[in-house]
């Protein structure tokens, strides 16, 4: 089909009002400095098919996006066809507080979802780093995830039924619409954190959680990593209950907003209003026999760390839990070969830490004294080195995702190939090449 | 060579001599799990040991195009650990050692026989527990939890087996050794950690399974409210979650069942209670005096005639007892009954219990309902006596309008015990073709020829009948039953 056929094609779908061909809408949509062909907004999970169905029949490819905030993540993509937008697909579709569950489109912004279920004070507890515009499906396709992960779980777990796009066009549901469902296989685990690669994401049930009637944040600093870690792992020892507990490097800290200390310990109580007060007590008295000092945080305090991640380079390592403040010093010393000084924020609870950094480094030293050498290290323990965000020619030096083992990547490739044979969805960008 | 002395000879070679049992009376000790009413002896079982014999085996099965169906404790209640089409049953009881304990990460790396409640027993005096507890936790395996995505009282707070599951060691129906996922969390690449928990043994065998630790909370505390009618305990649960309280357990204990446990268990429940809530806070103190202080409220609200407190672990565990050895003091009532697992979203709760007693009624039929009311999870046993012709019939046809009842409410076939053979049949009422067929092209990944364990969770399998012999017969003749 001819450029301007298939410019009519998509026109018919969505209506010429939504399909963006301009040069200025264009590279505003661009992937990793690749410009897709036309941008198409569908407002329906019809329009969607529809589209999905024109890209495979005339071999097209096409990446979905929702607000456009994470599209760095992946490898750089060959080409891009169409720019599927999906940011006009906010319906809120089923709402019952009573059952704590929520069916919304997956264009639906976390802001104007968490406005919605805070009329029923409840929530959806997924608190991606600088993302409150961010929409459900892209948070949840992207696999990106906050510091509420340690009471609340990830997308992963929150998401109990999906609807989706296959390759070829086909509407697909997998799940269920209640809390607890194992009937069939547990597809929507499998579209989690897939970056559309196996299907485009769009519609999310998800599970809610009440907001509790009180809650306490306090930053504890200390003088060092590792009393810091110590404090962490006493926490993760005891019977407190946190919501959230995030460790901060000096770099962090400061670009927070808060007085410099060489690390921090960011901790989150919810709870009714006498257990709050008496974990904030018991935090405050495990911190300072390790020396930590104690201050109030507010709750802008954890919607800020977003900002303390900016940057063009930002990397998420994930190891054993107890291993992370020495992943951390390991971070900051190969880093710091380089000149780059990281802000690092950690999900202490869950072994997984994300540090962000200004500045430049030659690809060829980016792949060979940082990318590797952490690399090696982590994957000797299971784990991991994603680089969430880099000017493209870092990315090329070296694979976004690292290496991923035999005979896993063998059955991710079979995965791929059996639901989208041709490569229609977001080829070349996800582990492995797939 | 398929199923002939030289068949034979290889898994004896791959498990010793020990390790296979060939005896007609001895397969049939494996020819059904907790559901009884599916029958079908492997021609052979096997006990393996270790994860290379565990590869060996479904390599030799795929060779020969033998099915594989895998067992743990055979608790299961969906015919899931039977062979339809007989083949080759592992049996993973010999494999059942705890290989790791790793409180600072909070995790456990476990053999798939290790039964459920011997883990939390290893950890407990650690400080953590397993929080996954389904009622068999005394018996039934690890491996079984994940395969099926166990459910259980607790699950309600904290969610099913899958939720637990931080990796695994699987050999697939290809025949391949997979290592997915482990203590580092969020490994880059699809979630197959995920996607092959609940897999009910179609996918693969498990060989190892990384699972997470919780810390035991800093309190407990359970209570019990009785109400003159199920509709007021239906409503105050309601009531509880919407106020904004997820306890820990909150189940549901019918009339008949009050009865029932009263007289097997002994458990002491208020006689002549319409309905019986057993809640269970946990968490810290603090918190759990505010909650239950709320809870009362509630209860009171909505009519209680009664509501206790566990004053100590004694008492906590006889309110607990009833409910967790209801399934067996309904033998008392009735000698064969049919157990649904359907499941309603929670504010439809009040409905559907309506509706069951009008099923019951209907089909001239007793409904004995103990649930976990907190998640919408249903368990209604259908109680019918075998020998009284037709009743059988009827208690089939109440089965089926309810679980018709449950998905016309936006409901689900099964919470926690899974599809098995036993609901395959019911995919068609929840899913269109076109997720059945993305699920049976999934399944296909894991297991080209499908060789693992045919017939179950899936209406028909794509291989079905390509991939089999024909099948042998199930007893020989001559065999004393």
């Amino acid at each position: 089909m001819s450029a301007p056929a298939l410019a009519d094609a998509l026109a018919a779908i969505v209506g010429r009002e939504h399909v963006a061909g301009s040069a200025t809408e264009l590279s505003a949509a661009a992937v990793d400095g690749v410009t897709p062909r036309w941008r198409v907004q569908p407002s329906s999970v019809d329009e969607v098919s529809r589209i999905v169905k024109l890209a495979a029949s005339e071999g097209l490819v096409v990446a979905p996006r929702g607000s456009g905030s994470a599209l760095h993540l992946g490898m750089p993509p060959a080409r891009v066809d169409f720019a599927l937008d999906l940011s006009r697909l906010t319906g809120i579709m089923e709402y019952i507080p009573a059952d704590m569950v929520a069916t919304v489109q997956a264009g639906v912004r976390l802001d104007v979802l968490g406005r919605e279920l805070g009329k029923h004070g409840q929530m959806l507890a997924l608190d991606p780093y600088g993302g409150r515009s961010r929409t459900v499906g892209g948070v949840i396709a992207s696999g990106a995830s906050g510091q509420r992960r340690f009471r609340y779980g990830t997308g992963r777990d929150l998401l109990l039924g999906a609807r989706f796009v296959q390759a070829d066009g086909t509407v697909t549901w997998g799940g269920s619409k209640v809390v607890k469902s194992v009937t069939g296989y547990d597809v929507p685990k499998l579209l989690a954190g897939s970056l559309g690669t196996l299907g485009v994401i769009v519609e999310a049930t998800l599970r809610l959680h009440p907001v509790q009637p009180a809650s306490g944040s306090w930053l504890f600093a200390f003088t060092s990593r590792d009393t810091a870690g110590s404090f962490v792992a006493a926490v993760l020892a005891s019977t407190l209950e946190p919501d959230r507990i995030a460790w901060l490097n000096a770099g962090a800290l400061v670009r927070a907003g808060m007085d410099s200390s060489d690390a921090g310990v960011a901790v989150s109580v919810g709870s009714v209003a006498e257990a709050v007060s008496a974990q904030g007590a018991a935090l405050a008295s495990m911190a300072s026999s390790q020396g930590g000092k104690a201050s109030v945080l507010d709750e802008g305090f954890w919607s800020g760390l977003g900002g303390a991640l900016a940057g063009p380079i930002a990397v998420k390592l994930t190891s054993e839990i107890r291993r992370l403040p020495f992943w951390a010093g390991e971070l900051e010393r190969v880093f710091a070969r380089r000149g780059l000084s990281p802000a690092m924020v950690g999900e202490a609870g869950n072994g997984v830490l994300h540090a962000a950094a200004e500045g430049s480094v030659p690809p060829g030293d980016w792949a060979k004294e940082i990318v590797s050498p952490l690399r090696d290290g982590l994957s000797a323990e299971g784990g991991s080195l994603v680089v969430e965000r880099a000017p493209v020619e870092l990315k090329r030096a070296a694979d976004v995702w690292g290496p991923i083992p035999e005979p896993a990547l063998a059955v991710m490739k079979r995965l791929k190939a059996e639901f989208d044979p041709h490569g229609t969805l977001n080829p070349g960008r996800f582990v492995g090449g797939l | 060579m398929a199923l002939s002395p030289a068949f034979l000879a290889e898994l004896e070679r791959i498990v010793g001599a020990r390790g296979v049992v060939s005896t007609p009376e001895g397969r049939l000790a494996y020819e059904c799990d907790m559901h009884t009413f599916y029958k079908g002896a492997p021609d052979f079982v096997v006990l393996p040991e270790t994860t290379q014999q565990v590869v060996e085996l479904v390599r030799l099965c795929r060779r020969e195009h033998v099915a594989v169906v895998p067992r743990g404790s055979g608790t299961g209640l969906i015919g899931g650990a039977m062979a339809p089409v007989g083949g080759v049953m592992v049996s993973m009881t010999r494999m059942n050692r705890i290989l790791d304990l790793d409180f600072p990460n909070r995790s456990a790396t476990v053999q798939p026989g290790l039964i459920n409640l011997w883990l939390s027993q290893a950890t407990r005096e650690h400080g953590y527990y397993f929080a996954p507890d389904p009622s068999s936790q005394m018996v039934s395996s690890i491996g079984g939890n994940a395969s099926t995505n166990a459910g259980g009282p607790h699950c309600l707070k904290y969610g099913i087996t899958v939720n637990h599951v931080l990796g695994l060691e699987v050999v697939t129906g290809a025949g391949e050794l997979l290592r997915v996922g482990g203590k580092a969390q969020d490994a880059p690449g699809y979630d197959l950690t995920g996607a092959l928990v609940g897999g009910e043994g179609t996918l693969g065998l498990l060989t190892a399974i990384t699972v997470r630790l919780l810390h035991v909370p800093a309190g407990v505390k359970t209570l019990l409210a009785s109400f003159s009618a199920i509709d007021d305990a239906s409503e105050a649960v309601s009531a509880i979650v919407g106020a904004g309280i997820i306890p820990a357990a909150l189940e549901m204990i019918d009339e008949t069942f009050v009865r029932a446990i009263n007289e097997g268990v002994g458990a002491g429940y208020p006689k002549g209670a319409g309905a019986v809530l057993l809640i269970e806070l946990d968490g810290p103190a603090a918190e759990i005096e505010a909650q239950a202080g709320r809870i009362v409220q509630i209860c009171h609200d909505h009519a209680a005639l009664e509501i206790r407190v566990a004053q100590d672990d004694t008492e906590r565990a006889l309110l607990w007892k009833g409910r967790k050895e209801a399934a067996g003091a309904v033998g008392r009532m009735s000698p064969t009954w049919i157990l649904q697992d359907a499941v309603v979203p929670r504010s439809r709760l009040p409905e559907i219990m309506r509706e069951v007693q009008a099923i019951g009624a209907r089909h001239r039929l007793v409904i004995a309902n103990v649930f976990h009311a907190g998640d919408g999870n249903l368990h209604p046993m259908i109680l019918y006596d075998d020998r009284v012709p037709g009743e059988l019939e009827r208690a089939q046809e109440a089965n089926d309008e309810l679980l018709r009842a449950c998905l016309a409410m936006g409901g689900s076939v099964t919470g926690e015990h899974g599809v098995g053979l036993d609901k395959a049949w019911s995919m068609p009422l929840q899913f269109g073709d076109a997720d059945l067929s993305f699920m049976a092209r999934f399944r296909r990944v894991f297991d080209p020829d499908g060789i693992m364990n045919p017939g179950k969770l899936l209406p028909s399998h794509p291989a079905c009948g390509e991939g089999f012999r024909p099948a042998a017969p199930r007893l020989p003749a001559g065999t004393w039953v």
